[in-house]
Order: C-alpha cells, then sequence, then structure tokens
C-alpha cells in the first residue's frame, strides 16, 4: 500500500481539520496520542483527505522487545533485570509511590523487562522521582536492587526520549544548584540544609521557625545532633574527588553547548 | 506359603510398589494395559526429570529393570482386570490379556493405574491441533527425547517461543478446578532446556500464579537468573495465525492492566493432569470411591492417603491426584507396606 502525504501542498476544496477525530463518535474514549491524521492523505491514488484518513492507533501491545531488555542487562545499574518477578514488594517500600501513584518502580521494571516502550514513555514526567532512599533494594527479596534500576530507568529515558524529557521535565535550576554545590562543596548531602533552601525557595520562612522545628532543635541541641551537623566533615580526600567532579561537568558542558551550536 | 498381592498398573508407583513386595518375598502379578512397562514416562518419553535433571531411564529404566529380573513378579502385558470379587478378606480377579482370561486369587490390591495428560484438542481457544506449531508439554517432551527440537510447521528452529501455564488445570470452563502440581515445574525445567541447547531462542512464560512448589523454585530461579526466561502475567484466551508463519497469542498483562497479541514462533501449552478414563472404570469395577475430580478417593486424605475406602485395596501414585514422580515412587512403597501388612494379617 503507498501511502503519500501531501501535508506540505495544499489541494484547493479539503476541508481543514479543526480538531483531532472530531469525527470520531465516542472520540472521549481516545487517547490523543493514539489519533493519526493527515492533512490530506493519498492511498494507492485514492485521496482520501478529510474525515477518510483518521486512524486509530490499537491500543493492543503487539510484541516484545528483548533487545531493550538486553541493553539494560548490559549496564551495571540494570544488570540485575532478569531477577524481577514483579512481587511489588519495591512499590510497597517505595517513598514516593504514595506521594506519585503513577510512580511505580515494579511496573517500570517491567516495561523495561518487555520493551515495552510506549507505555515508559507515558512516565517520562515521573520516572525520575526516585529519591534514592534504597528501602527497595533492602527489601526485594530477589535482590534486583530497583533504586539502582531507576537509574537505568533514567538512563533509557534520556536516550530514547530526549526530545521529551526536554520539553516534559522542568528543572528547576534553583534547585539543581543547592544540590550541586552541596555535593561538590561537602561531598554529601546536608538535609538540614536542603531543608531550610527549599523552604526558603518557597517563601516559607517563616515556618522555619515554627514551633515543630524549634522543638527538633532544642532536642538536637540536647543531645548533642545538632553540634555533628554543624561538624559536618568532608569524605576523605574529597578534593581530589571534586576536581574530578568539576572537570567532568565543565567537559559535559562544553559537549552539550556546542551540540546546541553555542 | 507366601502372599499373592495384585498391583495392577505399571507406571513409576506400581513398578516399585511391585519391586518392595517382590523383595519381601511376595508372589507379584502385575497387570500392565500397554505393551510396555513404565507408564506415561516411558509413553511419552521423557527424558530429563526435574529438580535434578536426571535422565529419566535412571529412575524408571531402574525400575522397569528390578521389575523384569525378580523371579517372583508375573507381569501381564496387555491385559486388564475384567472381572473382581470379594472373597472373604480375600479377592477373586479374572485377568484379561491376549492369551485369554485367568482368574486367580489375592490378599490384597494395589491400584497404581495413574493418570491421563490433559488433551488441550478439548479446549477450543489453544488451537491445539488446529495449528502445528502449537504444542503441549508431553509433545515438547518427546521433541527434545528425540533431540528433534524444531516448528513442526516448517522444520526450523524456532526464535521465539511461549509457554502457556494451566491448561486444563484451574479452569471451570473445561471441568478441572485443581492445580495439577507439576506443569510449572514441567514447563520452567523445560524453559532452561531450551535455553541450554538453543540461547537464540526467547522463551516466555505466561502465568497466573507459578507453583514450583518447595525446593523445585529453584528451578524456578534458575529459569530467570541463569536463563533469562521472562514471565508475563496473564492467561491467554486465543491463538490465532499470525503474519510470516506465526502464531499469536491474545491475552491481558494484567500487570500493566493492558491487552496483547504478541506472535510467537511456537506455543507450549502446559497440559494438566486428569484421572483419565480408567478412574472410573477401576472405581465402578473394584467397587471404590471416586472423587469429584474424576480421580480415585482415598480413605482419609491426611492419615492414609494410601488406601482406599475398601479394606485390602490399596492405591498409589497420580491415580489419587496429580503428582511428581518421585510422590508417586514413595506412595507405590507406602502402598506396599500397608498391602504387605493386611495380606500377613488374613492369612
Amino acid at each position: 500500500m503507498a501511502i503519500e502525504n501531501h501535508n506540505t501542498g495544499n489541494s484547493g476544496g479539503v476541508r481543514p481539520v479543526v480538531e483531532k477525530g472530531e469525527h470520531i463518535i465516542a472520540r472521549h474514549l481516545i487517547e490523543d496520542d493514539n489519533i493519526k491524521e493527515e492533512k490530506n492523505l493519498v492511498i494507492d491514488g485514492v485521496d482520501v483527505s478529510g474525515r477518510w484518513n483518521t486512524f486509530i492507533i490499537s491500543r493492543v501491545d503487539s510484541d516484545f522487545d528483548r533487545s531493550f531488555f538486553e541493553e539494560i542487562k548490559k549496564t551495571v545499574v540494570g544488570s540485575r533485570i532478569n531477577r524481577c518477578w514483579q512481587c511489588g514488594m519495591c512499590t510497597a517500600s517505595c517513598t514516593v509511590t504514595p506521594l506519585y501513584r503513577r510512580f511505580n518502580p515494579r511496573a517500570f521494571i517491567y516495561m523495561m523487562q518487555l520493551g515495552n516502550l510506549k507505555e515508559l514513555k507515558k512516565y517520562i514526567d515521573v520516572a525520575w522521582r526516585c529519591v534514592g532512599c534504597y528501602k527497595c533494594s533492602q527489601r526485594c527479596p530477589k535482590q534486583v536492587n530497583p533504586a539502582e534500576m531507576m537509574e537505568a530507568l533514567a538512563l533509557v529515558i534520556k536516550k530514547y526520549f530526549p526530545e521529551e524529557v526536554k520539553t516534559k521535565l522542568k528543572l528547576d535550576e534553583e534547585v539543581k544548584k543547592i544540590y550541586e554545590d552541596m555535593i561538590i562543596g561537602h561531598g554529601r548531602l546536608d538535609l538540614a540544609k536542603l531543608h531550610t533552601s527549599a523552604m526558603q525557595k518557597s517563601g516559607k520562612t517563616k515556618e522555619l521557625l515554627g514551633k515543630i522545628e524549634r522543638d527538633a532543635i532544642f532536642k538536637m541541641a540536647k543531645d548533642g545532633r545538632a553540634f555533628s551537623i554543624l561538624r559536618l566533615g568532608k569524605p576523605h580526600n574529597w578534593s581530589r574527588s571534586k576536581e574530578a567532579i568539576e572537570n567532568y561537568l565543565h567537559k559535559l558542558n562544553t559537549i552539550e553547548n556546542g551540540e546546541a551550536g553555542v | 506359603m507366601s502372599e499373592n498381592i495384585l498391583v495392577i498398573g505399571g507406571g513409576p508407583a506400581g513398578l516399585n510398589a511391585a519391586v518392595m513386595l517382590s523383595e519381601l518375598g511376595v508372589n507379584v502379578t502385575l497387570v500392565e494395559r500397554d505393551s510396555f512397562l513404565g507408564g506415561n514416562p516411558k509413553k511419552f518419553k521423557y527424558k530429563f526429570l526435574f529438580p535434578d535433571m536426571q535422565p529419566a531411564d535412571n529412575v524408571i529404566g531402574e525400575l522397569i529393570k528390578k521389575t523384569e529380573s525378580a523371579d517372583n513378579i508375573k507381569v501381564y502385558y496387555s491385559s486388564e482386570v475384567s472381572d473382581f470379587k470379594e472373597n472373604g478378606k480375600k479377592f477373586d480377579a479374572v485377568i484379561k490379556s491376549t492369551s485369554g482370561s485367568e482368574t486367580k486369587t489375592f490378599d490384597s490390591v494395589i491400584v497404581a493405574t495413574g493418570f491421563e495428560h490433559f488433551d488441550p484438542a478439548r479446549d477450543a481457544k489453544y488451537s491445539y491441533q488446529l495449528f502445528d506449531d502449537v504444542i503441549d508439554i508431553k509433545d515438547l517432551e518427546r521433541m527434545m527425547g528425540e533431540n528433534n527440537f524444531v516448528r513442526p510447521s516448517n522444520g526450523k528452529p524456532p526464535k521465539k517461543v511461549a509457554f502457556i501455564l494451566c491448561v486444563g488445570s484451574r479452569d471451570r470452563h473445561v471441568g478441572n478446578q485443581y492445580c495439577s502440581r507439576v506443569c510449572c515445574t514441567v514447563s520452567v525445567k523445560q524453559a532452561i532446556e531450551m535455553r541450554e541447547h538453543f540461547p537464540d531462542c526467547e522463551a516466555y512464560i505466561f502465568y497466573m500464579d507459578i507453583r514450583t512448589y518447595g525446593f523445585f523454585e529453584d528451578l524456578y530461579w534458575k529459569a530467570m537468573e541463569e536463563h533469562d526466561v521472562q514471565i508475563v502475567k496473564g492467561r491467554i484466551a486465543e491463538i490465532t495465525s499470525g503474519p510470516d508463519n506465526t502464531v499469536v497469542c491474545k491475552g491481558e498483562d494484567t500487570l500493566l492492566r493492558g491487552p496483547f497479541e504478541i506472535p510467537f514462533d511456537m506455543v507450549v501449552l502446559a497440559s494438566g493432569m486428569e484421572g483419565g478414563s480408567q478412574s472410573p472404570e477401576i472405581s465402578s469395577k473394584l467397587g471404590i470411591e471416586l472423587d469429584e475430580h474424576g480421580f480415585l478417593k482415598p480413605e482419609n486424605v491426611t492419615l492414609s492417603p494410601f488406601k482406599s475406602n475398601k479394606p485390602g485395596v490399596f492405591l498409589a501414585g497420580a491415580c489419587t491426584g496429580p503428582k511428581a514422580i518421585s510422590d508417586s515412587i514413595t506412595e507405590g512403597a507406602a502402598a506396599a507396606m500397608n498391602a504387605y501388612t493386611y495380606a500377613v494379617k488374613n492369612r
């Protein structure tokens, strides 16, 4: 079947398509992404422009793509993907799932196993939400290490959906800066500082010294934890690691700027 | 004077019972409906047995050898018990074989009539016998046994194979509500064998639950972790033909809540176990009870699973329900002990 696309030229007299799939009677049942419509379409020499060129893509999965599984298995973080038997212990223990129901490590691993990119694509906005608490990895009965599998997921999404990542993921530059400075400067996360920064950023400076916080500070001062936070040290030989990270980031920036033509 | 005991069925359970009794000095009469000993494992040429992949011949062959070499075991091939009567505490049985009928008196009886593989053709949704590339576990076992693992449709090695669990089991639609116990482990074992010999061939297992009970679980872990066998949750509702000479499995992925129609080169149905036609037959002939699943009913399923409701008639192996070969062999020994005790008591 030869399909010609005449989207560029406008042959006169064709009614312009106003809304995607407007002719479909039960339009509300069909997802936007599943409707394929061309302005002007010729199939086998027959002009099917207008209402006959609306196609609904089937919701049925029509194949498993094992090459994708092999690709993930080769990475360090995803090497144990073959172990997962979908018990859901990771999602059950997840810190993030109660906040974002759509973030479901179990389902993400399954989609990766079956190479279901069509499904994965729907979760680009939440797939990065793993906070790295590693509760899932600690509880996983098959030692799949789901926390690191989420890193594999991030790599995959970055590789296969670069455009969507750019448009759908809004990185908060301020938070990124706070986070990076903390890691590069100290070699570890200072949760107290991260908390205060976040509160300040959202304009909740008043609440910073609310009753709960005051009580916490008093308690921590009493048992000595407050002082150990102040004395927060750096990992051994941190200056060399810091240098390496900075070099890497510098290189990365240069490449990205080069690609963007800056 | 030594005891006379009748063993009906020459599969793993019956053979082991006969061997045990002969070692006790009992005169054993073994009635086998086929022209050979070994039961279903021999009939369908099982090659390797789970869990340790030992050759089936090591087990079945060994039992057959012991049976044939024993002086006090009389084997009737292609035969059946045509008439059965109680005679006080003893039993009179007519054994009908190709060489005519013979009436003998026995002190006790062991029934080890076994099971039959569920015939997947009975469940039309699986298109068994409609498409050459839809086979079941006993067919695959035979193919492996004959070193002839190719697609029946074109003789070429498959690249993508689906195993479908619970065919003819756990399905009220076909009348079998029970779990057949061993098909999960057999399928997992076959998937491992397949991946070992044909690493290019992808293996998928469609399951509702994977019931590789006890230490058989090791095989299930091994299949995933060492052989990359992929499990997909969902039962298959329809098998149709697809493009490029493929067979398409239609089902629902219950974990993603999405329908799928996946083409495969070959589909292996894990058909379960049934009491077969021999169970009701033997039940009416010997006057022992049949259960609601079509297997023979033990007197007490926990305390005496090897006893029938009739004193002096004992049960062994898969005639009382789906069972692994090792369990059948154990029950053969247990039934032998009980049949011997009964015979000695009523001497």
